[in-house]
């Protein structure tokens, strides 16, 4: 108990504020709690879920993908061109838009890991050249709605379930199995942890990393198409938001942002706190200029925590009561 | 960037501490290479500018003059005051997106609380470039005791401060006062006043780099352990380069307002790209310890021709974005590699 204690603190902790803000939330405005307002908020979280699932793998490899937003919005503006309106054409767009992604994905982890180009400035150029070219591509004019199928995908239901929570819970499987059971998750995380040391134990550094990176793109493509299906259409800056919300709910699901721990699971607690904190704030009247400033003191406060939890505090008064 | 931590530690393990690159035996031939070789990625931007005008001017009447050096000057100074902070981060070791969310704060507040007259826009230019030091000092200050990665905290920052900025002013607009637009057209001896600010950004620049402080970034950037060990206080150090930082992106913001008359509380994030990649292509090192003033300038102006160039072309102006990115990723490559290889040299 004590060690399941000791590897998951951060994630339960990550739970525990989630059930916390969920009490704070429903004091606020009363029907929150209501069963139509917690399936939106299930739905509003899988966007950041999927997204974030990449950002997940990436940062417990020891990296960082800040090209999600383009990449998000590039797939979700190309799915909306090709297909047209059109159902039928989803057949093939969703796969390629899935590769494509996964393709730049690729281009980042080459990058990164044969290259040696620090990943902050890999992801993020690749981020402005996406932004560019889509920009060339479509010369700004907004793309076609989103067909009728990819809106089902987002918004409809199976019963009392949303199609996009099972999509959710299907891939947080996928997800869990890979970082536990899998040896490329102990390579990720080996790999987090020293990329030397996993040089030198055998593990496929150069292999996990560019997966890495694919896992990342790809998930970023699923999560533009769901948005698009969502909002009815693609439109520019759409993923914008994603790059603050995919890192920071990877943040408070307690991964160390230096490589080496977290989990999926604590992933999912921070896209559910985020999507919270988002309706809070509303209901508190304030704007969003409130959520980004929240966001960002979010991301200080728990990478604070998760620093061996307030081992920064700690030195701090240390080094004050040896001064 | 985890790697380089290891890297850094066992790089100080072999080489770092008693061998400071400055007490190997002086031999001429070899200074002469050493100085070639430190100084190629400057020579290299030196050579591209050379190029990249070359063709502009093939494409265009009238670009050797003064006339087109006060415009180029007058488009470039937003983006080399943001590359100016980077350049002290980056050579320190560090990286600093938060700029993004200072330029956007800064341009919103002078928008929003620069009254008609002198006295206000005074007032208010040194208030918002205390902020722009005092989140600067914030950002070093939060890097050093909870010892983490700056790119982490400075992503955070950025988030607030693009969130105080919407707060401040929801949507572009805003006002500055006519006179304060007037500044880039401005002109002594010739000479635009962005250009004259150049200069005496170069000048102090020249000045800075021999100081104290400006050997003990440069020091802490290429060997952080053998710095410390030399006495030099990290937390000061991180605490100065990052208040640098956010001082010129707040200046940036301050000049910006003189060429749009107006705020943006987005408009930050269009510069944290090209803060990097104007420092990167003019051989600031992304690993720390490299890289001159002089170079970041020379690769601001390469970023800048390259949009005059697009311009010229009668192609999309979104193709700017992607010259740039493309570029940077050149330079950072050729970087990484010449890295490579210096360090084998040393081998």
């Amino acid at each position: 108990m004590s060690a399941f204690w000791a590897r998951n603190r951060l994630i339960v902790l990550a739970y525990a504020a989630m059930l916390l803000l969920l009490l704070v939330t429903s004091l606020f405005s009363p029907g929150f709690l209501a069963e139509s307002n917690l399936r939106s908020i299930v739905v509003l979280a899988a966007f950041v879920g999927i997204v974030a699932l990449g950002q997940t793998f990436v940062i417990i490899g020891g990296g960082i993908d800040l090209s999600l937003p383009w990449v998000l919005n590039s797939s979700a503006i190309l799915m909306t061109l090709i297909a047209n309106g059109q159902d039928g054409p989803l057949l093939w767009v969703i796969p390629l838009m899935l590769v494509a992604g996964a393709g730049i994905g690729l281009i980042n982890g080459v990058g990164v890991a044969m290259f040696g180009v620090p990943p902050i400035i890999m992801t993020l150029a690749a981020n402005v050249i996406l932004q560019g070219l889509i920009l060339v591509y479509t010369g700004g004019t907004p793309p076609p709605a989103a067909p009728p199928l990819i809106q089902f995908l987002a918004v409809g239901r199976f019963g009392p379930l949303p199609v996009i929570a099972i999509i959710w819970a299907v891939l947080a499987i996928i997800a869990w199995v890979l970082l536990s059971r899998a040896a490329f998750g102990r390579y990720l995380y080996a790999l987090g942890t020293s990329r030397t040391v996993a040089d030198y134990s055998g593990v496929p550094t150069l292999r996990t990393i560019i997966l890495s990176y694919v896992i990342s793109g790809s998930m970023a493509s699923l999560g533009g198409m769901l948005l698009a299906g969502y909002s009815g259409q693609a439109y520019l800056g759409m993923g914008d938001p994603y790059l603050f919300t995919s890192v920071a709910a990877v943040a408070i699901g307690g991964a160390s942002i230096l490589g080496g721990s977290g989990h999926y699971v604590g992933t999912i607690a921070g896209a559910f706190v985020l999507t919270i904190l988002g309706g809070l704030l509303p209901a508190l009247r304030l704007s969003s200029g409130a959520l980004l400033i929240v966001y960002g003191v979010v991301i200080l406060l728990t990478v604070a925590v998760g620093s061996e939890t307030f081992g920064g505090l700690r030195t701090l008064l240390l080094r004050r009561r040896r001064n | 960037m985890s790697e380089r931590g290891v890297n850094m530690s066992s790089m100080t393990a072999d080489s770092g501490i008693d061998r400071p690159p400055s007490a190997r035996p002086a031999r001429p031939a070899m200074d002469l290479r050493a100085l070639l070789l430190d100084h190629a990625p400057f020579l290299v931007a030196c050579l591209m500018l050379v190029v990249i005008v070359a063709v502009y001017g093939s494409l265009q009447s009238g670009v050797f003059s003064l006339d087109e050096l006060n415009l180029d000057t007058t488009a470039t100074l937003t983006l080399l005051l943001a590359a100016t902070g980077q350049t002290i981060v980056l050579m320190r070791g560090g990286i600093d997106l938060s700029i993004g969310g200072m330029v956007s704060f800064g341009t919103v507040l002078a928008a929003t609380r620069f009254g008609g007259d002198p006295g206000s826009v005074i007032l208010w230019s040194a208030i918002i470039l205390a902020i722009g030091f005092a989140v600067g000092a914030v950002n070093g200050l939060l890097i050093s005791t909870l010892k983490l990665q700056p790119f982490l905290i400075t992503l955070a920052t950025w988030s607030i401060l693009s969130g105080a900025s919407l707060i401040v002013l929801p949507t572009d607009g805003g006002q500055v006062p006519a006179w304060w637009q007037d500044f880039g057209s401005a002109a002594w001896l010739g000479l635009a006043s962005p250009v004259w600010l150049l200069i005496l950004l170069l000048v102090l620049w020249y000045w800075f780099r021999s100081t104290r402080l400006g050997i003990a970034i440069k020091a802490t950037g290429s060997n952080e352990r053998s710095a410390f060990l030399s006495g030099v206080s990290l937390t000061r150090i991180n605490l100065v380069t990052y208040g640098l930082s956010g001082l010129f992106a707040a200046a940036a913001a301050l000049y910006l307002t003189t060429q749009t008359g107006a705020g943006s509380p987005t408009i930050g994030k269009d510069y944290i790209l090209p803060s990097v990649a104007a420092a990167v292509i003019g051989g600031v090192s992304l690993f720390g310890g490299r890289g001159s003033l002089a170079g970041t300038a020379v690769g601001a102006f390469i970023l800048t021709i390259i949009g005059n160039l697009v311009f010229v072309l009668h192609i999309s102006s979104y193709w700017q974005p992607v010259a740039q990115g493309v570029i940077l990723l050149i330079a950072v490559l050729a970087s990484s590699l010449a890295e490579k290889a210096a360090r084998g040299q040393d081998q």
